[in-house]
C-alpha cells in the first residue's frame, strides 16, 4: 500500500477544521426536533448545513492529499497569547478598577506582544491614551462605561 | 448637479425632502466629524472600512437616528478614502478594494505625483458619489415597488445569489470560500430558534443566548487578527511612505487623462454596486481591468498610469454608494459592511427595508442626502489635510497597535456594556487566526452569519406556501431569474478558460 502523504497542509487543515465543525453541528443539536421539509424543525435547517459541511470537508480532504499546496506557517505565540490575553484581561479589569487603569494596564501588557518592550514609552503611551478615552467616552460621550474602581 | 443628468421632478422634490431634514448645521458638523475620524482611522496601515466602522460605531449611539447616519456615512467615505490614501501613499491596502488602487497609485507616489494620484482620487470618488447619490434617488423607488412583489421564495433565491457571489469574489480557494460561508450561515443560527423559541446551539450560555452578536465577531476576526497579522510580519515595524508630495493637484493633463476612467468608472460602480454580494471590490477589479482593455497602451499600467486610479476609485465609490440600494430596499445587506450598516440601523430603531421608504421618507430620503454630505464633507476636509495623513502614515506601529486594540474593545464593549462580549471577541480572534493559518477568507463567512437566520426564515416560509415541494423556487418567476443568474454565475467560475482569467485578475 503506498504512503499517504499530505500534499497541501493549508487545505488539509481547513478540511479538518470543516469536518469538526459539521459534526459538531450535527451532534450538538441535541435533542431538538428534526421535522420535515414542509414542517421544518430547529434541527432541520442546521442539519442540513452541517452534512453539507462535513462533506465539503471530506472532499478539500481527498484533494489536499492529491494536488500540492502551500505549507502552514509557523504560529507565533507571542503575539497571538498577549494580543487575545488582553482582550480578555481587559474584560476582566474594567469592572473592578475601572477604564482608566484598565487601559494603562492594556498598554504595558499589550506591549509585550513584541520582542523588544520600551517600559517607559508604553507608560507615557498608556497614560495618554488613559486620559483620551475617558474624556472621549465617559465624559464627551457619557457612555456607560467606569471611569474609575466603584464607579456605576 | 440635476442639470446634467435628466431626472424626474419627483426625484428632485424628494432629495430636497432628504437635503432639508439632512442639512442642518448640527447634521453636518456630524457629517464632519464622521468623515475627519473615519479618515483618521482608516488611513492608519492594515485597518480597512469594516473594523473602522465597528470601533466608531458606538460614538453614534446617542445621537438622533438621522444624525447617527450621516455620521455614520461619513465615517464610512472618510474610511475608504483613509484606506486609498495608505494604498497610494504605503502600498498597503487595508482591504481587497483597494488593492487595485496600490497598483498604479503607489507607482505615481513613487514618481513624485502622489498630490495627482491622491487629487484624482478624491474628485474622482466625489464625481462617483454624487452619481451614486441621483442613481439612488431615481432606482431606489421603483426597486421598492418591485421589492414589495418579494415573497419568501425570492428572498431565498436572492441570497443564494448574493452568497453565491461572494464566494466568486473571494480570493483564493472556491471550496474554502463555500465552507466559510456555510460555517457562516451556521454561526449565524446559534441562538433561540425564532419558529420553536428553542434555544440551538446556545450551551447554557446567556449571551448568546440571542444570538451571537454581530461586532465581535468583527472586530475579533478582522480587528484583532490583523493586529497579530501585523505584529507577526517583521517588514511592518516601520511604514514605508513613498512620497514626495511635489504638488497636491493634478495638473491640466491629468484632468485630461483621467476623466474619461472617472465616467466609465463610476457607471460600472453604480450598476455593480446593486448587485447582492457585490459592491466595492468587485467594482474597483471590474473597472481597473476595463481601463486597461480600452487604453491605447495597456502597457502603462502598473507603472504609474492614472487611469488605473481615477477609474477604480470611482468605481469603487459608486458602488459603495448604490450598495445601499439592497438595503434600503430588500432589507437585505449585499456585504459586510452593509451589514454593519444594517445593526447600525437596527440599533437606532430603524428596520430597514421597503417600508423606510413609505412610512418614514425623511429619514430615508435624509439617508441618501447624507450620503452626498458625506462626500463633499471627504473633499473638503482631505484635499487641505493630505498632509496631516501622511505625516499620521509615519507613526510607529509599536504606537499604534495598542491604540487600536484598546479602541476595538473599547467598540466592543459599549455596544452592550457585556463583559461576555469580550470573551466572545477572543474566540472569534482565535478562530479567525486559525482561519488565516489555513487560508480561509472571513469575509464570505461574515456575510453567510449575517444572512443565516433570514434564509432559514424564508426557506421555512417558502416550504410551508408548497407544502414541502421545493420546486417554488423555480416556478416564482422572479425566484426563477435569480436562481438563473446563480447558476450562469457558477457557471463562469466552473468554466476552465474563465477561470483563468479570474485567478490573473487577482493576481494583478
Amino acid at each position: 500500500m503506498p504512503r499517504v502523504r499530505i500534499k497541501n497542509p493549508q487545505d488539509f487543515g481547513a478540511a479538518a477544521m470543516f469536518v469538526l465543525i459539521g459534526l459538531a453541528g450535527f451532534f450538538l443539536g441535541g435533542d431538538l426536533e428534526f421535522g420535515t421539509a414542509s414542517k421544518m424543525g430547529p434541527r432541520y435547517f442546521p442539519g442540513i448545513l452541517s452534512l453539507l459541511i462535513v462533506a465539503l470537508g471530506l472532499g478539500l480532504g481527498a484533494s489536499s492529499l492529491a494536488v500540492k499546496g502551500p505549507r502552514i506557517e509557523p504560529v507565533q505565540l507571542r503575539p497571538v497569547a498577549v494580543v487575545i490575553g488582553v482582550v480578555l484581561l481587559f474584560g476582566y479589569l474594567l469592572d473592578i478598577v475601572g477604564l482608566a487603569l484598565s487601559t494603562m494596564i492594556l498598554t504595558l501588557v499589550a506591549a509585550f506582544a513584541r520582542r523588544e518592550v520600551r517600559i517607559v514609552e508604553s507608560l507615557l503611551l498608556g497614560a495618554g491614551l488613559a486620559i483620551f478615552v475617558v474624556v472621549l467616552f465617559v465624559y464627551a460621550l457619557s457612555q456607560p462605561l467606569p471611569a474609575w474602581w466603584g464607579a456605576p | 448637479m440635476g442639470g446634467a443628468v435628466a431626472v424626474e421632478l419627483d426625484v428632485f422634490n424628494n432629495l430636497a425632502t432628504g437635503f432639508a431634514a439632512a442639512a442642518t448645521l448640527q447634521n453636518l458638523g456630524y457629517a464632519l466629524l464622521g468623515a475627519l475620524l473615519g479618515t483618521l482611522i482608516g488611513v492608519l496601515p492594515g485597518i480597512g472600512p469594516i473594523p473602522t466602522i465597528a470601533m466608531l460605531l458606538p460614538i453614534t449611539f446617542g445621537l438622533s437616528p438621522l444624525g447617527a447616519l450621516i455620521m455614520l456615512a461619513g465615517i464610512y467615505y472618510g474610511a475608504q478614502y483613509g484606506g486609498s490614501t495608505t494604498s497610494i501613499l504605503a502600498n498597503m491596502p487595508g482591504e481587497a478594494s483597494t488593492i487595485v488602487t496600490c497598483i498604479d497609485g503607489h507607482q505615481m507616489a513613487r514618481q513624485g505625483r502622489a498630490g495627482a494620484a491622491l487629487g484624482v482620487a478624491a474628485l474622482g470618488s466625489f464625481f462617483a458619489g454624487c452619481v451614486g447619490t441621483v442613481f439612488i434617488a431615481a432606482f431606489g423607488p421603483p426597486l421598492a415597488v418591485l421589492a414589495q412583489e418579494f415573497n419568501s421564495p425570492d428572498y431565498f433565491s436572492l441570497m443564494v445569489l448574493g452568497l453565491v457571489t461572494a464566494v466568486v469574489l473571494a480570493h483564493g480557494s472556491v471550496a474554502k470560500a463555500i465552507g466559510m460561508v456555510l460555517v457562516g450561515i451556521l454561526l449565524g443560527l446559534v441562538g433561540l430558534d425564532t419558529n420553536s423559541s428553542l434555544p440551538r446551539y446556545t450551551f447554557g450560555i446567556s449571551a448568546i443566548w440571542d444570538g451571537i452578536d454581530f461586532l465581535p465577531v468583527v472586530i475579533g476576526m478582522f480587528g484583532i487578527v490583523e493586529i497579530i497579522r501585523n505584529l507577526e510580519s517583521r517588514d511592518l515595524h516601520r511604514v514605508p511612505v513613498g512620497a514626495r508630495l511635489r504638488d497636491l493637484w493634478p495638473s491640466m493633463k491629468d484632468f485630461r487623462d483621467s476623466w474619461p476612467a472617472v465616467l466609465r468608472g463610476t457607471g460600472l460602480g453604480s450598476l455593480l454596486g446593486i448587485l447582492p454580494g457585490g459592491g466595492a471590490v468587485l467594482a474597483a477589479f471590474a473597472s481597473y481591468t476595463l481601463e486597461k482593455k480600452v487604453a491605447r497602451d495597456p502597457s502603462r499600467f502598473g507603472k504609474g498610469a492614472i487611469e488605473g486610479v481615477a477609474g477604480p476609485e470611482s468605481a469603487n465609490n459608486a458602488a459603495a454608494q448604490t450598495s445601499f440600494i439592497p438595503l434600503l430596499t430588500l432589507g437585505l445587506p449585499s456585504n459586510a459592511i452593509m451589514a454593519l450598516m444594517m445593526g447600525a440601523m437596527i440599533i437606532q430603531g430603524i428596520e430597514p427595508g421597503s417600508a423606510v421608504m413609505t412610512k418614514r421618507p425623511e429619514l430615508f430620503w435624509g439617508v441618501v442626502a447624507s450620503m452626498w454630505i458625506g462626500n463633499a464633507m471627504l473633499l473638503v476636509i482631505n484635499l487641505p489635510l493630505i498632509g496631516i495623513w501622511v505625516r499620521l502614515l509615519s507613526v510607529p506601529y509599536r504606537l499604534l497597535y495598542p491604540a487600536i486594540l484598546l479602541f476595538s474593545i473599547i467598540g466592543v464593549y459599549s455596544t452592550n456594556t457585556n463583559v461576555a462580549q469580550l470573551v466572545i471577541t477572543a474566540v472569534f480572534a482565535l478562530f479567525g487566526y486559525v482561519l488565516l493559518r489555513v487560508g480561509c477568507e472571513p469575509a464570505p463567512l461574515v456575510l453567510g452569519f449575517i444572512l443565516g437566520p433570514l434564509m432559514e426564515e424564508n426557506l421555512r416560509r417558502a416550504l410551508v406556501m408548497s407544502r414541502g415541494d421545493p420546486s417554488i423556487f423555480v416556478e416564482r418567476p422572479i425566484s426563477a431569474t435569480l436562481l438563473g443568474l446563480t447558476v450562469a454565475l457558477v457557471a463562469l467560475i466552473v468554466l476552465p478558460q474563465i477561470r483563468k482569467t479570474r485567478e490573473k485578475a487577482f493576481q494583478e
